[in-house]
């Protein structure tokens, strides 16, 4: 089928038009609730934090990745004057609408990565304002993890604008003619900080990774042609060591306080102390991982065969809704919990064998809400391999069907139990590379 | 003429059966097509150029940003950034046949593991990929070869292993059906049964037109279509010129998810300066990686991309110069890498070490994911032997600084000078050294015919009359 349409493609259409379609709807993904939001944050610092945080002039956010599309859940006043948005346009939004034409994607592989990775990471990369404009930003981030579980509690995302014209509101191509005078700035403002003595403070022995492009192509019409954000100068904005310095104390002293306002006390610390794999053992689900799960729009549990009885060791909301449970009730249990007086035991029976011979199966099997009332459950399990090919997981995707006769292959589109298939996979690829120590560096990092 | 032997990568099971044309296989030939039907997606596509979006707005972690239903960030709002259909239809259709056991084995039962060191080189163990039969012999000084039909191609492919039909919606909205007539030319996307990771599928370009090995303008874009559509940074697609370890002489990319950042992904780049910026693309140079190669990176206009980077395979494929392509970023980032690891093979040039491990570096272990067969060397794999083997597959310096310019400068100055050709075809439009591709794109009756020729005559350039010279 060539791009252009040709005779041959109305022939196609015409015969499409009896085939029996259907558009697809945008698959709206699910954001985080402002409920959830707040409790993020009151869930892991006592209520001195707000305060603490707000005595800092810092850009900075805090962004939770255990919860849908990684948002944002606090951003400074700094912040919001940086970047021009309003704090509602902000909270519940994942930190990328900073991104922009020109912004160079290595970079923003590196911040994924880090992600992916649970580490710090410290990148210069171009940022747009509300308005449009680009800005050169050094963008520090690092995790807060939880001593306790070992996981990534929140990342902490400061960032430092290498050029002062911001607020002035100067359009990025005359940023290029006033590069002189930002080494001059900087160095008024390394005069202040000098003088802030942050009551935690180390020195700053964490390597900085930091990512720069090659310099600009010469050879390329620079400026003098229409605004194109794509031929930013960047040896207009150096990041020098003073600067790195800023930007590093800032993380620090931010860091310093959420560790300090840990509500319980002395649970927050700015290192791991549980290593990835050690976590999975204890079956707690590590915050990249979930990042992933959260995208699943199915209800589902995640369920580890290597604990005693194993237990849930994730649910969905969607299953949350469906079966009227909260996430902190199921976690932990054995999904027999779902079964009730007129469960068929010979559906609990099928699925009990297919796990015993490490195999996928599908149930039509009547499952109980909270409140008691009956549900059919076409359940769909299967096994999950992490990287060394053993079995981390049983997947359980739940449909509620009307009864138990239902029909599940007359469906237009893909079919609901297509979309459990779907499921397994998304949670296939993401347990491959991320359950355990998965598919991630082992580098030295200094502390 | 320069052979190796090698092992054949089974990717259908028909491809192990004999040659018999598989009626009553229900397979894509002409026996078993008419009446079929398999599901097709149809992609949009926008037909005013704006910037890609979706390669910045997009999920960095797979999910959509919240939509308050008001225009995003730039001013205009696009509900296609938010389209994860294709990723999740080709998960379901894959784990789908899974369950249908239609895999020679369970790919995510192979261990696989990051090798210690900063570039993140990524080994599997995969005793189940290659048969325990004997090596065939590999042409590899020929990059263009005729389409050879006794041979296995995608047509024996049965209709179980086809999950969807691949093409252009005739608007900007992307739609699905899930029993649909076979088109009169459809793209396909298979699934590879001997899997290097979960979803590893095959997109096969007009399947029944049976093109052989070689990329060209329509097929290169389609190509980017998939990478976009399917919305996911861990998805991606490569290609193997003949040459360059692709198995089959049978137009195809491969495709498939891993969620971890390739070593050439991570690789630092410079910028390379060339000439106008009416390319629409940017382009960098791979620094500090094994391999040399080159990197195409989307400014506004799919349509801009796609077109350097087929203008520069087209111009070595012409010249022999066997390559790899990866397509990684949502389509937005293309890395051209030319390499000579089996001519440096059949001329006993290659560390006997490196050869004992049975790794055939196609896209894939360039990339820096690297499928081992035995254990040994999977326990004994390391960052330092990973660059080893890519050494051996890259250009030399002086040589690759050949290549690079010839290829820049036929990325973007071939499409400035093509004309359309009157009647004649084939005189008019050669004024920079035109290639097949440029005449079949000035004269789009040769295409007809093309399609209505034999499969073999229709592919060799050079054999459509005097005229018509190949650049050299």
């Amino acid at each position: 089928m060539s791009l252009d349409c040709n005779s041959r493609c109305l022939d196609d259409s015409a015969k499409l038009k009896m085939a029996r379609g259907r558009s697809l709807s945008v698959s709206r993904r699910r954001s985080a609730k402002l409920e959830e939001l707040v409790e993020s944050l009151s869930r892991a610092y006592n209520e001195s934090v707000g305060q603490a945080l707000e005595r800092h002039e810092y850009n900075f956010v805090l962004s939770d990745p255990r919860l849908p599309d990684h948002p944002i859940v606090y951003a400074s006043e700094g912040f919001l004057r940086m970047s021009g948005y309003e704090r509602a346009e902000v909270l519940g939004r994942n930190c990328r609408f900073l991104q922009g034409p020109g912004t160079d994607r290595q970079t923003v592989l590196e911040i994924r990565d880090a992600i992916r990775e649970e580490r710090p990471c410290q990148v210069r990369i171009l940022n747009y304002t509300k308005q449009g404009r680009a800005f050169w930003n050094l963008f520090h981030m690092a995790p807060i993890y939880s001593k306790q579980s070992g996981n990534v509690i929140h990342y902490v995302g400061v960032q430092t604008p290498l050029s002062p014209n911001l607020a002035s509101g100067v359009p990025s191509h005359v940023q290029q003619v006033v590069s002189g005078t930002v080494k001059e700035l900087v160095e008024d403002q390394s005069m202040e900080t000098g003088a802030i003595s942050g009551g935690c403070s180390q020195p700053a022995e964490r390597p900085i990774n930091l990512r720069l492009r090659g310099g600009a192509a010469e050879g390329e019409d620079m400026g003098q042609e229409e605004h194109n954000d794509n031929d930013i100068d960047e040896d207009s904005c150096v990041v020098n060591d003073v600067l790195k310095e800023k930007a590093a104390l800032a993380m620090r002293l931010v860091t310093c306080e959420l560790t300090q306002s840990s509500r319980i006390k002395g649970d927050l610390a700015q290192n791991r102390h549980i290593a990835l794999s050690e976590c999975a053992t204890s079956g707690v689900v590590c915050s990249s991982l979930m990042i992933s799960l959260t995208r699943i729009q199915q209800s589902f549990v995640l369920a580890d065969p290597n604990l005693p009885d194993m237990p849930i060791v994730y649910a969905s909301d969607v299953f949350c809704e469906l079966t009227g449970y909260s996430r902190d009730e199921v976690v932990g249990r054995n999904c027999r919990f779902l079964q009730g007086p007129e469960t068929d035991p010979k559906a609990v029976q099928k699925i009990r064998n297919a796990i015993e011979k490490e195999q996928a199966c599908t149930v039509k099997i009547l499952n109980y809400r909270k409140d008691k009332t009956p549900f059919y459950n076409y359940l769909h399990v299967a096994p999950v391999r992490s990287s060394v090919g053993k079995v981390a997981f049983y997947v359980g995707v739940q449909l509620e069907v009307a009864e138990i006769d239902t029909d599940m292959s007359q469906e237009i589109g893909m079919s609901a139990h297509a979309k459990q298939l779907g499921a397994v996979g998304v949670v296939r690829v993401a347990v491959r590379s991320l359950q355990g120590s998965g598919l991630r560096r082992t580098l030295k990092r200094t502390v | 003429m320069l052979t190796i032997k090698r092992v054949e990568t089974v990717v259908s099971i028909n491809q192990q059966l004999d040659q018999a044309p598989g009626c009553g296989r229900d397979c894509l030939g002409n026996c078993c097509i008419p009446g079929a039907k398999l599901p097709l997606y149809t992609f949009g596509v926008k037909r005013t150029s704006g910037f890609n979006k979706r390669a910045h707005s997009g999920s960095d972690d797979h999910c959509v940003p919240e939509d308050t239903g008001d225009s995003d960030d730039y001013g205009n709002s696009d509900s296609q950034q938010d389209n994860y259909f294709l990723d999740e239809l080709l998960l379901a259709q894959w784990e789908d046949r899974m369950v249908r056991g239609l895999f020679r084995y369970d790919v995510t039962a192979c261990e696989t593991k990051m090798l210690p060191g900063e570039h993140g080189f990524i080994a599997q163990l995969n005793e189940g990929r290659h048969l325990q039969k004997r090596p065939t012999e590999f042409r590899v000084d020929q990059v263009l070869q005729t389409f050879d039909p006794k041979k296995f191609n995608f047509t024996k492919v049965g209709q179980e292993e086809v999950l969807f039909q691949f093409g252009p919606s005739e608007d900007d909205i992307s739609e699905y059906y899930e029993k649909a007539p076979v088109l009169a030319s459809p793209n396909v996307v298979a699934i590879n049964v001997s899997p290097i990771e979960y979803g590893h599928v095959l997109l096969v370009p007009r399947v029944l037109d049976r093109l052989p090995q070689r990329i060209d303008q329509d097929s290169f874009l389609l190509a980017l279509h998939f990478a976009a559509e399917a919305n996911n940074p861990y998805f991606r697609l490569g290609y193997n010129s003949l040459g360059a370890f692709a198995t089959i002489n049978h137009l195809h990319f491969q495709a498939y998810y891993l969620a971890a950042p390739f070593p050439i992904e991570r690789a630092p780049t410079t910028r390379v300066a060339y000439g106008r910026k009416k390319g629409g693309v940017k382009v960098y140079e791979l620094t500090k990686f094994p391999v040399r190669g080159l990197v195409f990176e989307i400014c506004n206009s799919m349509e801009d991309l796609s077109e350097a980077v087929s203008n520069a395979c087209i111009y070595l494929q012409n010249e022999n110069i066997p390559y790899n392509v990866l397509i990684t970023d949502r389509g937005s980032r293309v890395f051209l890498l030319p390499q000579c690891f089996a001519e440096r093979q059949a001329r006993g040039e290659v560390d006997q070490e490196i050869l004992d491990t049975q790794v055939n570096p196609a896209v894939w272990e360039i990339s820096g994911h690297i499928v081992l067969k035995r254990r040994t060397d999977f326990e004994l794999a390391t960052e330092e032997y990973a660059w080893k083997l890519l050494a051996e597959v890259s250009l030399s310096h002086e040589r690759f600084e050949e290549v690079k310019a010839a290829c820049l400068k036929a990325a973007f100055e071939q499409n400035s000078e093509v004309v359309l050709a009157d009647t004649d075809g084939f005189s008019t439009v050669l004024s920079n050294g035109g290639t097949y591709n440029c005449v079949e794109r000035a004269n789009p009756t040769l295409k007809g015919s093309q399609k209505t020729n034999s499969s073999m005559d229709a592919v060799v350039p050079g054999n459509h009359g005097e005229g018509l010279s190949v650049e050299g």
